[in-house]
């Protein structure tokens, strides 16, 4: 069998960089659909708890800056590799779904639970709210890291 | 009322002096877009907004003169239609624009402390209360509010011609930084009031959950211009490097090869093209 030597090539090149725009844009629209649906529209999160830690303040501010930012310059990142017609989008896809998924475990785990932010919803019993949010947040990061898996072997 | 009658003055003085220099280039044949115009003519409205009774009153003009003002004005690009109208001042603040101190002010994360750490002392220590008693303090500590958002929306924007070239991440992580900074300081507002006031619960809530959206909108618009900029500057990086045979209707044409004369000669401005 001869033996094939891979070397980093264009193809990596260009499925990496599709990965992190997608990554990129998936925090981006995690965040975004953090702070439109459940602060703004279903008023469920609110924007300051009595139980939330100094850390938790500086962890909402850098997400909740980054998310913005993250979110434009993922998606323009994605205009570029297309004009450059260097888009892969498996990898696209993969990233976008690891990056949300990994923003939203971090936000329902780290965030909510230990650094007390804020809960996901008030006056209601929390158990089977924390284990949808987190389920999810597996699932779509399971979902993305196969993409990605999958990108790399196509 | 003696103190806004010299904002409006300053604020008509400028917009006289912007529209002196438009009007130089238009009547000689250059092209000055009116967007242009329009959005600086806004920044100035923005930038002497009145201050309204009560903390969220505060905070209406906290963001219209230390953030939304800065990115209109920027976006106007001022520097560039006085340095090409006026061939004086050209001459006169090249040194100056090329100078060591304004490289290390206009630093993006540099800027980015100056303002972030102003808000925070003025929030977070006794600065807030002295000025509400002192006029001077507070005069000084609006004009401080606006010029250090000025510099930092001018160091992370970068659209007026600057001597000294920075890298994209400089510019995001002081972005990210200030807005950080700001979200967080916001919310610390919206917990415990400034040292030494007293203010209404609500208003002081009211005016913190604007403070953090308010910054949202302005973070957002500089993020675009961040990466819009990034975008556009790849796309001529790449037309000069090689044949641009991804983009349809373009072909490898003579300006191509001008360009890579000029660079192989060295004959190349270090100094961004003044657009």
């Amino acid at each position: 069998m001869p033996e094939v030597v891979r070397v980093p090539e264009r193809g990596d090149v260009r499925r990496a960089r599709s990965a992190w725009a997608g990554v990129l844009a998936g925090v981006g629209v995690a965040a975004f659909v953090d702070e439109t649906v459940f602060h703004q529209l279903l008023h469920w999160h609110h924007f300051y708890d009595r139980s939330t830690t100094d850390a938790g303040l500086v962890s909402d501010g850098l997400f909740h800056a980054f998310g913005w930012f993250a979110l434009v310059f993922g998606l323009v990142l994605v205009a570029d590799l297309r004009r450059g017609d260097r888009l892969s989008g498996r990898a696209l896809a993969g990233g976008a779904l690891t990056g949300a998924g990994g923003f939203q475990l971090y936000d329902g785990t780290i965030q909510h639970k230990l650094l007390g932010l804020h809960q996901i919803r008030y006056d209601v019993d929390l158990t089977p709210y924390d284990w949808t949010w987190n389920v999810v947040a597996v699932l779509l990061l399971a979902a993305g890291l196969l993409l990605l898996r999958r990108a790399k072997v196509a | 009322m003696h103190d806004g009658h010299v904002l409006v003055f300053l604020a008509l003085a400028a917009l006289a002096a912007y529209e002196l220099g438009a009007w130089r280039l238009r009547d000689r044949g250059d092209r000055w877009p009116p967007a242009r115009d329009a959005v600086f003519a806004l920044g100035v409205a923005a930038a002497i907004f009145p201050g309204v009774p009560g903390f969220t009153g505060h905070v209406v003009q906290h963001v219209l003169t230390g953030m939304l003002a800065p990115l209109l004005l920027v976006l106007g690009r001022p520097m560039t239609l006085l340095l090409r109208a006026s061939p004086e001042a050209r001459r006169r603040l090249k040194p100056v624009l090329g100078s060591r101190p304004v490289a290390v002010l206009m630093y993006p994360p540099v800027a980015a402390g100056l303002e972030a750490g102003g808000l925070w002392l003025l929030y977070r220590t006794g600065l807030f209360a002295a000025a509400g008693r002192e006029p001077v303090l507070h005069v000084l500590v609006h004009a401080h509010v606006f010029l250090a958002g000025l510099l930092f929306t001018a160091s992370v924007c970068r659209l007026d011609p600057v001597r000294h070239r920075v890298g994209l991440a400089p510019r995001a992580v002081a972005l990210i930084g200030a807005a950080a900074a700001h979200a967080v300081l916001a919310k610390t507002l919206y917990r415990t009031p400034p040292p030494g006031t007293v203010l209404a619960a609500a208003d002081r809530q009211a005016g913190a959950e604007l403070m953090y959206y308010g910054g949202d909108v302005v973070e957002l618009g500089l993020a675009l211009v961040v990466a819009l900029t990034w975008y556009a500057a790849r796309g001529r990086a790449a037309r000069r490097g090689q044949p641009p045979t991804w983009m349809p209707g373009r072909r490898a044409g003579s300006f191509s090869a001008l360009r890579m004369i000029s660079r192989t000669t060295g004959a190349v401005s270090p100094r961004p093209r003044i657009r």
